[in-house]
């Protein structure tokens, strides 16, 4: 009779004979980041006197709310394995639409604010089309409409940004509410729902099963196309949030507004424990490791160091990440300290 | 012809993890012998083929090869030593020509030099030549050979590297016949070369081999020569307990039960023209060797081959099985259990509750959200049906053991509600309890007036199991067996093309 | 398979023949395209992108994907623009100094992807950064001064006939021809194929892996010295556009992303074709705020028909 392969023995699974399932690994890093965050800023007192205080950690939970908002959407589509690398054009759109069609007035923002959204919606449900339909690897799909989009732009402000942020959107990012700015407020509320949204809700869920096992999920009857979709135009969208906010921040669009988050939002999503290969991690740890580079990056700047050197600790950090964060590293922690010892 | 020990293995251990695939395993066979391995699935054959043939490093034993220590540590070291092995999972590189392969990985004779094609083709030619395969031309691609073709080039390239042991792992599976195999097989060994042979099939061991060395999980039982034991006592070995006692009876199902899934003229790919119906409350199996289009069948029925030619009726009405969701939404339902669980079955990273409740999230949602106890709530009278014990819920589910997973994936497809389940090979790389639990919920979902169809590659399996089974060959159903008329020599005959009158002359 | 089907399942001769209408296209609509100095100047352009999707291509035919194309640019023009050297020792010099940097950078890639078993995306991304990083250290803005020899000689025709730039493009297909099938390039289309039964076959698998992206290391430096000598000037972020016209360059020329089959001479031309494409699109006047517009489509529709031409070159095949 046929012969029946037997399953692959290096990835049979180990007895399950133990009483409790063990502790995820994305539990441990996320707790790692933010002590060594809670580190950092405490030990940045070395460098100054202004440092380690509550200003600065307010100006640092400020600063990272752009960071962690885009990390979210980046979070997402790296989830259902994929890359966004259009985000730093997103956001220079975001930032140049709301410029440009509001004009430092709010007449009619409450039509074209969401419209700006909706437009970069839009734009990420294109590449997710490619990604899915056309079967583009994600990372070329994501460049190719990241250059179309910037070149929009480009023609679009005929190469100089002219306008300026909504009041509406400037007072906002300016406001103090009970004592804190108010951006640091919408950083709280969004986190909360972000969690809720990729961690409890059933379409987060979803999302983790597409990104753990995109056959299994059509075999189980997911729609993963347009699941997968919606990861890529959400990240868009939270990538125009972050323009919107940006232009309000400094009442003005630049070209080159969404060159600083492109690759830290990345990082901040390996380094908060998610596998870049997709369908693992949670949002807790990609915010603590928006709030780490955030943090290392105003240490840096104060510091006088050159752009650089902060580009080289950027990759560096990625690096690290990247080797350390591999499972085999918590299946040898596990098996020196754990209690889930079996043989 | 016998000359003395050529391979002694003693005490073979290898653990992977917390995995234990090799426990002190024993095993030795002289120059010139065949000597069989037999062992059910996920006995630990292809870790010993592995370990043997360099591929994989072992934690603790003792092999021996011609009275000198053997450590392979790589294919080549293996090759160099003398051994060689064609692997079940055929090892050819289907972008390179079948010269380019038989001469790898050293095509070229300078690590600088590029090889030259008359080169290749020589020597290529003369290797098939000495293995009577010269009717194969190196200069085709790998890619466009027939899965018998790639078979045997699989074993020529062994052959032509085992000058000392030869490791032939189901080598007949995709042949026609095995009159040629069986010529080089002799003439290794009338050389001296040992030959390690493993094989499903009791009927080519007992031709072929002298003695045979039994693994059941991970340890060997025992080994004996062929002439002194039958059939039922080498199954005892590998298997620890008598066959009979898995399958209790079943009552029949009436004849005119309303036909549940029915497929006419199925067409496409390997398949030729399928005819069969299903009818509610009934267990239909279907049998074929590898490669006879029961897959593209199946995976017709799931939703998985959109473009089948034919008709495919569902609950009695002609319907286009689009994708796996239609599948499941297509009144009655149905639901597919896939035949590699970790490539279209689990989602690794996730918990086992969250794996099992996947189809019913939006009603066991509030406000669109769900938590771990709702979770565990829904899936807890699906997770009794199949025998998952509670305590699995929260643990991830590359966590658990193949037999417990397969569980998880079966009663995710119980979640759907569907009445009708495909099952392709449901029972593979599953342990023996498992296997029961699984029989017994087959025939809990039938008696409940579900209906199933299942493809299983164990011959003994779709005996006790179905109704009817329906024989795939060729691309066609070739036969079809009540079941007064189930029995696995009729089974394995038809399978190979034979009349339904015929008795195969190898057993099953 | 017929001779056509073949012929057509070929990425490199169809990218050829795309290049070929193409041009006649352009030279009909600007007869002055078919001048010694035009089509030298074209080639000039097109140098260093053949090069960087030559490297490119030892990557994906393994299955990977090498960000840091981008980083070794930039870092190896930035020093050749930096540390400048006279004369044509000087240019020996300074091209060893870019194919160690090249080589130390595929090395690095190599050591995470083949033995840290890092996906070659993230780990080619991370050491993007760093390199990126280090080019800002060495030269914060456009600046610095190529040795002249370099800037004349290399940009310059043999014989007033033959464009240097010529020469080293054949040259490099050459090389790829012999590469191709040595044990190493046969095991490298394996590895690309099916990485298990390339190591069952024997194959070093993680040496093989290392080797490419060495190799596609020190050609992204020899891309970068070429660039230093066709724009005579350093810049820090000169790595930039190659990342994505570089995958563009390796999908127009047939080589699929998912490893195993594919080549060089298909890049390379898949490269030139690029090249001409932007010149074509620059002399319809379209204005040059668009230009990433096309950039991005065309991306889009290279790495389509690349997955055509895999398509067509797997259904003139039995099926097994």
């Amino acid at each position: 009779m046929t012969a029946r392969p037997e399953p692959e023995v290096a990835t049979l699974p180990p007895v399950d004979d133990r009483e409790r399932p063990r502790i995820a690994s994305s539990t441990i890093t996320t707790v790692i980041i933010f002590v060594l965050t809670a580190a950092l800023i405490v030990g940045s007192r070395a460098i100054s006197p202004a440092f380690g205080s509550w200003s600065q950690l307010e100006t640092i939970l400020y600063l990272s709310t752009f960071l962690v908002i885009v990390s979210f959407g980046q979070g997402l589509v790296i989830l259902v394995r994929g890359l966004d690398l259009s985000i730093a054009s997103v956001i220079t759109l975001g930032g140049v639409l709301t410029t440009g069609w509001l004009n430092g007035s709010n007449e009619y923002a409450w039509a074209l604010l969401p419209a700006v959204l909706l437009i970069c919606a839009f734009v990420g449900a294109l590449s997710g089309v490619g990604v899915t339909f056309l079967k583009i690897p994600p990372f070329i799909m994501t460049l190719a409409t990241g250059i179309i989009v910037y070149s929009l732009s480009l023609g679009f402000t005929a190469g100089t940004p002219r306008g300026y942020a909504p009041p509406v959107l400037v007072d906002f990012m300016h406001a103090r509410w009970l004592g804190v700015p108010a951006p640091i407020l919408f950083l709280l509320v969004f986190v909360v729902a972000a969690v809720l949204v990729q961690s409890w809700s059933v379409l987060g869920r979803r999302l983790y099963a597409v990104g753990n096992n995109p056959a299994a999920a059509y075999v189980a009857g997911l729609r993963t196309r347009g699941l997968t979709i919606s990861a890529y135009a959400v990240s868009a969208a939270c990538a125009g949030l972050t323009g919107m906010m940006l232009a309000g921040y400094s009442d003005g669009a630049t070209l080159r507004m969404g060159d600083d988050y492109l690759l830290p939002s990345v990082a901040a999503v390996v380094i908060g424990g998610s596998s870049i290969l997709g369908g693992h991690g949670s949002f807790i740890g990609t915010v603590g490791g928006a709030i780490l580079l955030t943090t290392l990056g105003t240490i840096l700047a104060a510091l006088g160091i050159e752009e650089g050197w902060k580009t080289i600790i950027e990759g560096g950090v990625i690096l690290t990440a990247l080797i350390l964060l591999r499972e085999q590293f918590y299946e040898a922690l596990r098996v020196q300290f754990g209690k889930g010892r079996t043989e | 012809m016998s000359s003395g020990s050529v391979l002694s293995i003693e005490g073979l251990t290898k653990r992977y993890g917390a995995t234990t695939a090799l426990s002190s395993v024993s095993l030795e066979a002289s120059g010139g012998e065949v000597h069989a391995i037999l062992g059910e699935n996920g006995a630990g054959k292809s870790t010993l083929v592995k370990i043997l043939s360099g591929a994989v490093l072992r934690n603790s034993g003792t092999i021996r090869l011609a009275g000198a220590g053997y450590d392979a540590r790589s294919v080549l070291e293996a090759r160099a030593a003398g051994v060689a092995t064609a692997f079940q999972e055929l090892s050819l590189l289907p972008n390179l020509t079948i010269g380019q392969n038989l001469l790898l990985p050293r095509v070229s004779s300078g690590a600088f030099l590029p090889a030259g094609r008359r080169r290749i083709l020589a020597e290529a030619t003369a290797i098939l030549g000495r293995f009577d395969a010269g009717d194969i031309d190196p200069r085709r691609t790998v890619g466009e050979l027939t899965l018998a073709e790639k078979q045997r080039v699989e074993i020529v390239r062994a052959l032509a590297h085992g000058t000392r042991v030869l490791i032939l792992d189901e080598p007949t599976a995709a042949l026609p016949d095995t009159d040629w195999l069986f010529r080089q097989v002799r003439r290794a060994t009338e050389a001296g070369i040992a030959v390690l042979y493993i094989s499903h099939r009791l009927g080519e061991v007992r031709e072929l081999c002298q003695r045979a060395t039994v693994l059941r999980n991970g340890r060997s039982i025992g080994t004996v020569p062929l002439v002194d034991v039958n059939d039922d006592q080498i199954f005892q070995m590998m298997v620890g307990r008598s066959p009979q006692s898995q399958f209790p009876a079943r009552p029949q199902v009436p004849a005119d039960a309303l036909p549940v899934l029915e497929g006419r003229q199925i067409a496409g790919g390997r398949l030729r023209g399928i005819d069969f119906v299903l009818r509610k409350g009934e267990i239909l199996g279907f049998a074929g060797l590898e490669g006879q289009g029961q897959s593209e069948l199946f995976r017709a029925l799931a939703g998985l081959n959109p473009r089948v030619g034919g008709t495919i009726l569902v609950g009695g009405k002609e319907v286009e099985l689009s994708s796996p969701r239609k599948a499941m939404a297509t009144p009655p339902g149905i639901a597919f259990v896939p035949e590699e669980r970790k490539v279209e079955g689990i989602f690794g990273g996730l918990r086992t509750a969250e794996n099992i409740s996947l189809p019913v999230l939006e009603r066991i949602s509030a406000a669109g959200f769900v938590t771990s106890r709702r979770d565990a709530e829904a899936i807890a009278e699906s997770a009794e049906a199949v025998a998952l014990a509670r305590r699995y819920f929260g643990f991830r589910m590359d966590e658990l053991s193949g037999g417990n997973q397969q569980k998880a994936v079966l009663a995710r497809a119980l979640m759907t509600g569907a009445q009708c389940l495909v099952m392709f090979d449901p029972t593979r790389g599953v342990d023996v309890g498992t296997k029961q639990a699984i029989y017994a919920l087959i025939r809990r979902f039938a008696d409940s007036g579900g209906a199933i169809a299942i493809y299983s590659s164990e011959l003994s399996e779709l005996v006790h199991l179905c109704d009817r089974c329906a024989v795939v060959y060729r691309g066609r159903i070739h036969a079809e067996f009540a079941r007064e008329a189930l029995s696995e020599e009729n089974l394995l005959s038809a399978a190979h093309g034979h009349g339904a009158e015929t008795r195969e002359r190898r057993a099953g | 398979m017929t001779p056509i089907r073949s012929l057509f399942s070929s990425g490199a001769v169809l990218i050829a023949i795309v290049y070929l209408v193409l041009f006649a296209i352009y030279a009909i609509a600007q007869p002055s395209a078919l001048s010694a100095f035009s089509i030298q100047a074209l080639l000039n352009n097109s140098l260093p992108l053949m090069l960087a999707a030559a490297g490119q291509t030892f990557v994906v035919l393994q299955g990977g994907f090498d960000l840091s194309v981008a980083g070794v640019i930039s870092l190896a023009n930035v020093v050749v623009a930096v540390y400048p050297m006279e004369g044509p020792g000087g240019a020996l010099v300074n091209l060893l100094m870019v194919c160690a940097i090249g080589l130390a950078v595929g090395a690095t890639n190599g050591l995470l992807v083949a033995y840290l078993r890092i996906q070659s995306i993230a780990a080619t991304l991370g050491t993007m950064i760093v390199c990126q990083g280090i080019a800002l250290l060495i030269l914060k803005a456009p600046g610095g001064h190529v040795a002249d020899w370099m800037s004349y000689e290399l940009t310059d025709s043999l014989f007033r006939v033959f464009p240097v730039t010529a020469l080293i493009a054949i040259v490099v297909c050459l090389l790829w021809l012999v590469f191709r099938r040595m044990n190493v390039g046969i095991a490298l289309y394996a590895v690309g194929r099916d990485e298990t039964s390339a190591a069952l076959s024997g194959i070093d698998v993680r040496r093989v892996r290392f080797t490419g992206f060495c190799i596609a290391g020190v050609l992204y430096g020899a891309a970068a010295y070429m660039l230093a000598a066709q724009t005579a000037t350093g810049n820090p972020t000169a790595g930039e556009p190659f990342l994505l016209l570089t995958f563009a360059a390796v999908a127009l020329g047939g080589t699929s992303f998912s490893g195993g089959s594919g080549g060089v001479i298909g890049s390379v031309i898949g490269a030139a074709t690029l090249m001409l494409m932007q010149k074509v699109l620059f002399s319809t006047g379209i204005s040059s705020f668009y230009t990433g517009v096309f950039q991005g489509i065309v991306m889009v529709l290279a790495v389509l028909f690349a997955a055509a031409v895999l398509h067509l070159s797997q259904r003139g095949r039995a099926s097994a």
